[in-house]
């Protein structure tokens, strides 16, 4: 059979599991006494026992069988729930999660995986074997009946179901009065490969042999007539309930470069038919546009149902976060509650596993620099525990995934001063903004500097969540209160691949807005601009907009002339406007990536092909605001 | 016509796998159940010739679905899908009505060989 077939099954399957597992022991670790964790941890320990025996994955089926071993203990309530059990379950589960990844490249004599099945074991403690061997035989008594004599295969899997299964046969032809060794024993495995039944029958002995062997991995079937005989009762009343336990929704699986190879082409596809369109709207042929037409709607359902179709609630990340939360308050010292809060929120996969690594860098942070220790907590009047809370939210076209903690805050004070001392704000500068903040801390080796990282209630990574959520098309924005916390906000497209975009054009190029940060457009009309302490503003109803002069940012002579057009962009509760020659319509872009961009590039995060086959740059909105 | 089964697993890794070791031996597989309350509804739907049964499975263990379904039907045959530890279990469902076992890691001639004395 050919395995490599099911890898990625079992993949998938075992990794769902995983998760499970350490879910099931944060939910432990809360409520140790309780049984249902225990009883459902076990159902996917053996699960993964089960496919990966079958995937010949030695290191991961010796870690799940130790694993089983000490939950069936625990479920039977013969071991207690203690700390120490815990943290060996939890050592376990990571040594499992990397077996199950390295599949056959982890054997069995790997040294971690012979470590933490030590630590199963003695924590296991020397269990003392089953109940005491039985050595009745059928051989004493009265004698009646026949006298059969099984011998069963070498390596019969499960001998002593095997066994039972023959005896069972056995009483549908006659009634049989004695089994050696007993019935439990036999079902217990406590034998050879030898046992031996005495039956009460009218039918004769190749009919009783044929019988038995036809049960399977029979080798030998003797029948004589029986001499002697003993009351050994047959015990077939024996009943146990099978732990039922919740379940979760399942779908259908998909290879995930299949869906990815799907988004290219429906990508492609949205290319060529913005081209097409170019191309046949000169042409005086109603039938041509009809087809045209209808084409370009059914092109827009299946790119619809593909970029459903890829959607996942953020769970599937999520999941990972109560036991890094744990792992980390652990490791430094601090008692911290973890919120979950809109899980159930879909993102396109690419997106969601981008962001990943930046959510974990801002739970990170906010444990190792913004909650402070229980000591420091108590004495500032706060409860012991600190509370840091993950929301996932949709808002408009855009998903917004936000951390918030209640530690003591960013110190904007040093902020402030390593950035004078930079020279990224004038000496005059009193205090900095919400706005300013992020853009000191979030500009590239500003904060991973060791002694802002020290002083600030946040620091380490906050540039490469920056740089990777904008790259995303996404912003970011802080708001922190000296002593109350910290709140870091990710606002991300839904999607990666395709989105709806503002086309602009700047002199002789065009250039793509993604939509999400469009409020909207007005033409300018210069009577309207004004400006302010030397800044271009333009009043807009209510508020005062900031602007930006696109050709400013490109290096390009100004070149005012009427029927120019705003762009207001928002991200949160900023605004600006951006000036810009002319608008020429919305249009679905496939978005080509590029890396973190630096220097003047820095204001685009990608590029796209416009249906008359020209190249747009995509601008950077989370980098103007 | 070929004999038709019903495939019952919590892991679309077992049922993938049991489905493809029994459509190349010529069997149809007219349904599958990750749950044992799946397993009876499909079974009472499905009349099929054949349920494989795994042991551990949410809702409602195989066993008492095994007991559920010989209930309905007494005549129905079962193979019980097991791994290595769970002879205690596979007595059960043996008490319970199933008519054979297997036991995981599968290996496709040993399950075919059930299958065979469980149908024939």
């Amino acid at each position: 059979m050919d395995l490599a077939r099911y890898a990625e099954l079992f993949l998938t399957e075992s990794r769902e599991h995983l998760s499970t597992i350490n879910h099931l022991l944060l939910e432990l670790e809360r409520a140790p006494s309780a049984s249902e964790p225990v009883t459902a941890i076990f159902r996917s320990v053996h699960t993964i026992k089960g496919m990966s025996a079958t995937m010949g994955y030695a290191a991961v089926a010796a870690l799940s069988h130790e694993m089983e071993t000490l939950l069936d203990r625990v479920r039977q309530r013969r071991l207690p729930v203690t700390p120490e059990l815990l943290d060996t379950l939890f050592a376990a589960a990571d040594a499992l999660d990397r077996t199950i990844e390295e599949g056959a490249q982890a054997g069995p004599e790997d040294a971690d995986v012979a470590a933490v099945v030590g630590r199963l074991r003695a924590i296991g403690g020397a269990e003392s074997g089953l109940a005491v061997r039985r050595t009745a035989d059928a051989g004493s008594g009265e004698a009646t009946g026949q006298l059969v004599r099984v011998l069963l295969e070498p390596e019969t899997p499960l001998r002593g179901a095997r066994a039972f299964l023959i005896v069972k046969r056995a009483e549908s032809l006659g009634r049989v009065h004695s089994v050696a060794p007993p019935l439990e024993a036999l079902q217990a495995e406590e034998f050879d490969r030898v046992f031996t039944l005495r039956i009460d029958t009218v039918v004769d002995r190749a009919t009783i042999e044929r019988t038995i062997r036809s049960v399977g991995s029979v080798e030998q079937v003797l029948v004589e007539q029986a001499v002697v005989t003993s009351a050994e009762p047959v015990d077939t009343s024996r009943q146990a309930g099978v732990p039922a336990v919740a379940r979760r929704a399942r779908h259908v699986r998909m290879d995930l470069r299949r869906l990815d190879n799907m988004m290219n082409l429906i990508g492609e596809l949205v290319i060529m038919r913005g081209r097409l369109a170019q191309l046949t709207r000169p042409v005086e042929d109603p039938p041509l546009h009809d087809a045209m037409d209808q084409a370009s709607r059914l092109i827009g359902e299946l790119q619809g149902e593909i970029m459903l179709s890829r959607m996942v609630p953020v769970w599937q990340v999520f999941d990972r976060f109560p036991r890094l939360v744990r792992d980390s308050a652990r490791s430094s010292g601090k008692e911290v509650e973890l919120i979950v809060e809109g899980k159930e929120i879909e993102l396109d996969r690419s997106m969601l596993d981008e962001i990943g690594d930046p959510v974990m860098h801002l739970l990170r942070n906010a444990i190792d620099h913004g909650i402070e220790t229980p000591a420091e907590r108590t004495q500032a009047g706060k409860p012991p525990s600190g509370r840091l809370t993950l929301t996932a939210s949709r808002e408009k076209s855009s998903v917004v995934v936000r951390v918030t903690d209640d530690g003591h805050g960013i110190d904007r004070a040093r902020v402030l001063e390593k950035a004078r001392r930079l020279g990224l704000v004038d000496d005059g500068k009193a205090e900095l903004t919400d706005d300013e903040l992020i853009r000191m801390i979030g500009r590239p080796g500003f904060s991973t500097a060791k002694q802002i990282t020290d002083l600030s209630g946040r620091g380490v990574g906050i540039d490469v969540v920056y740089t990777r959520v904008r790259a995303l098309g996404g912003s970011v924005e802080i708001k922190t209160v000296a002593g109350a916390g910290t709140t870091v906000t990710m606002r991300l497209p839904v999607t990666l691949a395709i989105v709806r975009a503002l086309l602009a054009t700047v002199g002789e190029a065009t250039y793509a807005v993604p939509i999400t940060h469009v409020r909207e457009t007005v033409s300018l009309e210069r009577t309207r601009a004004r400006t302010v302490r030397g800044a271009e503003v333009l009043p807009l109803r209510e508020e005062v907009l900031p602007l930006i002069r696109f050709r400013k940012l490109l290096d390009m002579p100004a070149a005012d002339h009427l029927g120019m057009q705003v762009i207001v962009l928002e991200a949160g509760d900023r605004r600006l406007g951006l000036i810009v020659d002319e608008l020429t319509g919305q249009q679905d872009i496939v978005v080509k990536q590029f890396d973190a961009a630096r220097g003047s590039a820095a204001i685009f995060s990608g590029a796209t092909i416009l249906p008359d086959g020209s190249p747009a740059l995509i601008l950077d909105v989370g980098s103007l605001l | 016509m070929s004999q038709t089964v019903l495939i019952c697993d919590d892991a679309i890794f077992m049922r993938t796998m049991i489905g493809d070791i029994l459509t190349q031996s010529g069997f149809t597989i007219v349904g599958e159940a990750e749950t044992g309350v799946q397993a009876i509804d499909r079974y009472k739907q499905l009349q099929p010739d054949l349920v494989t049964m795994d042991i551990v499975m949410p809702d409602m263990g195989g066993i008492d679905a095994v007991r559920e379904i010989t209930r309905i039907d007494p005549e129905a045959r079962i193979l019980m899908c097991s791994a290595m530890g769970q002879q205690a279990l596979v007595v059960e469902a043996i008490q319970a009505g199933a008519r054979d076992f297997v036991v995981k890691p599968f290996q496709p001639s040993r399950v075919l060989e059930a299958v065979q004395r469980v149908i024939g």
